[in-house]
């Protein structure tokens, strides 16, 4: 790849046998902004081609060893992307046509003319850069495609799974009430003397804590789906919200556990501060929950980075640990309600979910990248303030 | 201290719901009469004196909402706390606004709802008091002319 810091500098590989012709065309060709590297034959040119950053090769035709032609043919198979200019003899149009056919961007006659040369490499260069442009296009569809389907799928297991809860609300209701009312019968003075009493203490305090746990899955989910009952959220309580402000709050609030478990938690901010134009509560509340993960996922002496950024479009907020990571497989349902990893009765497997759902609701995106033993990055992007 | 019972109407289409709930409010001593719908409801209340109903918002035919509006027309002192799931969070806020006295999450704790059973009745109790405080003024009033 072409280094993309320096966009003017144009870099290429030159492969001629002549070492005097190199050093001439490659002094006059620096002047002109176009840096090249030289290679003295096919065989040298493709060991080079292999961990040079160059994507445009000005090639021989004439020379011992492997000639122009086949080191083309080799350079085209292996690295079909690069663009190779033929410079051929005087006479040998053929050399030149060949050249085409076998994948060559074009060919230029010897004797050289500097102009000439430089404006091709020019070309070539435009080519390829239009050509990583719409691959990054394409790419840059197929990920929202893709962001979409996930998305459409979260909607459609959220519905389910909050009709599901709805109806179990009602038994449930019924659970507590009717164990309740044994635990109130239970405390009466005339059953001071009941015959295992105790077993039936225990046995009704099992089922309230059930009943409570159950209660406490249908409440998120409901309120999730409360949540994306509107579109977006309501216009009225987007504020300007600092991003640094908020982290801070964040941090404050999970500090102590983080202490306890012997975990650094940094924030690092670009100038000037990032500012988005949000609703800070919901926000507070994705963040700790991102802050929560985190830390149970870092052993001692570990860090949390959080990272705020902007840019003219986005604000961005990514949560890094240097936790035990997350397993491809889990990658792609890691937001799905219901998915845990944590042991019963440890997580419910909705606080990514709601997340998610928030982070939408508030018309941005949340994503994550990971790798097993490196951690995890979940990174938040927001509307910035316009 | 004793207190006396409270008439308490319990009204809601989940009928063990219902039954569990009035032998729990029963066991603690108060009366309790259940019904399992909004028209059963307003005919009962035709027939006996009720301090507070719990009243589900979610029910077929004359929902919650509705309810409450004919109990609020046609018998004011009575106070109505509405029970209301996660989804209906917006119909008790309503109804707030329509006069109930309170809203509870179902499932609720008993704790909290008898709590707001008490702060209910009393709320009524007040206003009867002031009722009559009025009404004796009035009288007073009349016998002076």
């Amino acid at each position: 790849m072409i280094d993309s810091d320096n966009i003017n500098e144009i870099n290429i590989l030159l492969v001629d046998d002549e070492k005097d012709f190199r050093a001439i065309l490659s002094r006059r060709l620096a002047r002109r902004g176009i840096h090249a590297l030289e290679a003295a034959g096919g065989e040298e040119a493709l060991r080079l081609l292999d961990d040079t950053p160059v994507d445009i090769i000005v090639l021989d035709v004439k020379m011992p060893g492997m000639n122009g032609i086949e080191t083309l043919r080799h350079i085209k198979a292996r690295h079909p992307t690069k663009e190779v200019i033929l410079l051929t003899g005087h006479a040998s149009t053929q050399d030149g046509v060949e050249g085409i056919q076998s994948g060559a961007f074009d060919y230029l006659a010897k004797p050289i003319e500097i102009e000439h040369l430089s404006r091709k490499i020019t070309q070539a260069h435009n080519k390829i850069k239009r050509f990583q442009a719409e691959r990054q296009e394409a790419e840059f569809r197929e990920r929202i495609k893709q962001q979409m389907v996930v998305a459409e799928r979260l909607v459609a297991l959220g519905t389910m799974a909050t009709g599901v809860a709805h109806e179990i609300n009602n038994p449930l209701a019924i659970v507590r009430e009717s164990a309740g009312w044994l635990q109130q019968i239970l405390a009466k003075p005339e059953m001071n003397d009941m015959p295992r009493r105790v077993d039936f203490e225990k046995a009704l305090d099992k089922i309230q804590k059930a009943v409570d746990r159950a209660r406490r899955i249908t409440r998120q989910l409901l309120q999730v789906v409360k949540d994306q009952s509107m579109e977006l959220a309501d216009p009225a309580s987007m504020t300007e919200v600092s991003l640094k402000v908020l982290a801070q709050e964040a941090i404050a609030l999970v500090e102590p556990e983080a202490t306890t478990k012997k975990i650094k938690i940094v924030l690092e901010s670009g100038e000037p501060h990032p500012i988005a134009w949000t609703d800070p509560y919901p926000l507070l509340q994705v963040l700790l929950n991102l802050l929560a993960n985190s830390i149970q996922a870092t052993d001692a002496g570990g860090r949390v980075t959080i990272t705020l950024r902007a840019s003219l479009e986005a604000v961005t907020i990514a949560v890094q640990d240097t936790g035990c990571g997350i397993p491809e497989e889990n990658l792609a349902r890691i937001f799905e309600p219901f998915f845990t990893t944590k042991g019963i009765g440890q997580g419910t497997g909705m606080g990514l979910y709601v997340s998610w759902g928030i982070v939408t609701k508030l018309g941005g995106s949340i994503a994550v990248e990971s790798q097993v033993g490196r951690g995890a990055t979940f990174t938040i992007a927001l509307p910035a303030k316009k | 201290m004793f207190k006396t019972p409270s008439h308490i109407m319990l009204v809601d289409d989940e009928e063990d719901f219902v039954e569990m709930l009035s032998l729990r409010l029963k066991e603690i001593g108060e009366n309790v009469v259940a019904v399992y719908s909004g028209s059963a409801c307003l005919e009962a209340l035709e027939k006996m004196e009720i301090d507070v109903i719990i009243l589900d918002v979610k029910m077929p035919g004359m929902d919650g909402i509705e309810a409450l509006q004919e109990i609020k027309k046609r018998f004011p002192l009575v106070e109505v706390i509405m029970l209301t799931g996660h989804g209906t969070m917006e119909s008790a806020v309503q109804g707030m606004k329509l006069g109930a006295f309170d809203f509870l999450f179902k499932p609720a704790d008993f704790e909290e709802l008898t709590g707001k059973l008490n702060e209910a009745r009393q709320r009524k109790l007040d206003q009867l008091e002031r009722i009559r405080k009025a009404e004796a003024a009035m009288l007073l009033r009349r016998s002076k002319i």
